[in-house]
């Protein structure tokens, strides 16, 4: 359909006209393109902005200096090999290393997929929450979907979801957890919901991740309270009290009101 | 002459499927819109990764992949890049049927024993360190030292 030789389009717009031509089973209202470019001198441009000190001291945060490097991480544009590479030629090992750690993630993640291709969407494990599977709704509500939660910092996360196909892991981990765990949703169908929209959405991380939080493969399911948001937010974040009631509380307050017969340490 | 098949969990040519392709081999990318429509794919998505394939500037051909790479190869040999989605896995058993299929790994970001114990995330690390740890340049060094 597009040979070698054929002028690659050099506006935007052409190339997704290109793109719809190509799915005509997409839905009209499917109009939300990122502005996270493709291609590998997108990649090495991200590469260029580095700098794994500051990584390692600000990474929890969202406003932190992560890379967003991972869209080309997984779809193979450039190699998880080269970015240690360009790390290691930074900083020190010392230095570098929570960078790579996280960078290490990835390959164990492909390792499981490899091994045990059945986790991807199936529990690992039993949830550890006192609920089982049929505890939990088979689909994504309807107001998660829109990011019409009334949540103010999770409809936030939501929309950056939606219109740039990127998140911050924080932001995924907080937007998990509230699915699974205040909405009481089956991690699958987060997972599932993730994967249409990231850019880098790869099932082995992805879903495997999802089965973290939901403590399907973990010792214990991932929440947290209002507090932690608003310490790893930026000022963009919107983390008053008023607009993310279920959030607020202790994590006392929130284990007995989550998982009133969980038996985790 | 070989083909060389690129598809999404390996959009480069830095590859050594390409390299052991060899030169003169012909590089396709193929488009799945089933696999996206099956995927729930949101536009934003495909037009990353669409994105990323034209800029290979390779040749883009859309369908099934099972179907394009019968239809195209003839007596040649297809390399493709080794990828765990079992799709890719179940079209490169069926198209070994009747070609030959030289799917070919990528050196990894570590090198880990066998029988590493790949239980919880930190059990795996304290056995991946030392070589997530080991730039490249060392690792072929120590090879062909």
């Amino acid at each position: 359909m597009r040979d070698a030789t054929q002028q690659i389009p050099t506006d935007r717009a052409s190339l997704i006209a290109e793109v719809r031509q190509l799915s005509p089973n997409l839905s009209a209202d499917d109009t939300t393109v990122s502005s996270i470019r493709g291609g590998r001198a997108a990649a090495k441009a991200r590469l260029k902005t580095l700098d794994p000190a500051e990584y390692g001291k600000t990474r929890n945060h969202l406003d932190g200096a992560v890379t967003q490097l991972s869209p080309y991480i997984r779809h193979g544009v450039m190699g998880a090999d080269e970015v240690r590479d360009q790390a290691l030629e930074l900083a020190s090992c010392k230095t570098a290393e929570k960078f790579v750690q996280q960078l290490t993630w990835r390959d164990y993640w492909q390792r499981l997929y490899r091994e045990y291709p059945d986790h991807i969407w199936n529990d690992v494990e039993d949830y550890k929450t006192g609920f089982g599977p049929e505890d939990y709704a088979d689909d994504l509500p309807e107001d998660i979907a829109a990011g019409e939660t009334g949540v103010a910092c999770i409809d936030q996360f939501i929309d950056q979801l939606l219109t740039t196909g990127y998140l911050h892991n924080h932001a995924r981990l907080y937007l998990a957890g509230y699915i699974c765990h205040w909405r009481r949703v089956k991690w699958q169908a987060g997972a599932a919901w993730f994967l249409s929209h990231l850019l880098d959405g790869d099932p082995a991380s992805n879903n495997l991740s999802w089965q973290w939080v939901a403590s399907t493969f973990s010792h214990k399911p991932y929440y947290y309270n209002l507090d932690n948001v608003e310490k790893f937010s930026g000022p963009d974040i919107d983390t008053a009290f008023k607009r993310n009631k279920p959030l607020a509380g202790t994590y006392e307050d929130l284990r007995k009101r989550l998982f009133p017969n969980g038996d985790f340490q | 002459m070989s083909v060389i098949w690129i598809h999404e969990d390996a959009i480069t040519l830095d590859h050594p499927a390409v390299t052991m392709a060899g030169e003169g081999a012909e590089i396709i990318f193929i488009w799945d819109t089933e696999r996206h429509d099956e995927k729930a794919y949101s536009l934003k998505r495909r037009v990353f990764i669409y994105e990323c394939a034209l800029d290979l500037g390779v040749k883009i051909m859309a369908g099934h992949p099972y179907n394009v790479l019968r239809e195209l190869v003839g007596e040649q040999t297809i390399y493709t890049a080794w990828s765990p989605d079992p799709d890719y896995r179940e079209i490169i058993a069926d198209l070994r049927d009747t070609h030959e299929v030289k799917v070919i790994e990528a050196p990894g970001l570590v090198s880990v024993p066998d029988d590493v114990d790949t239980k919880r995330f930190f059990r795996f690390w304290n056995r991946a360190k030392k070589s997530a740890m080991t730039p490249s340049h060392q690792v072929l060094e120590s090879e062909t030292a």
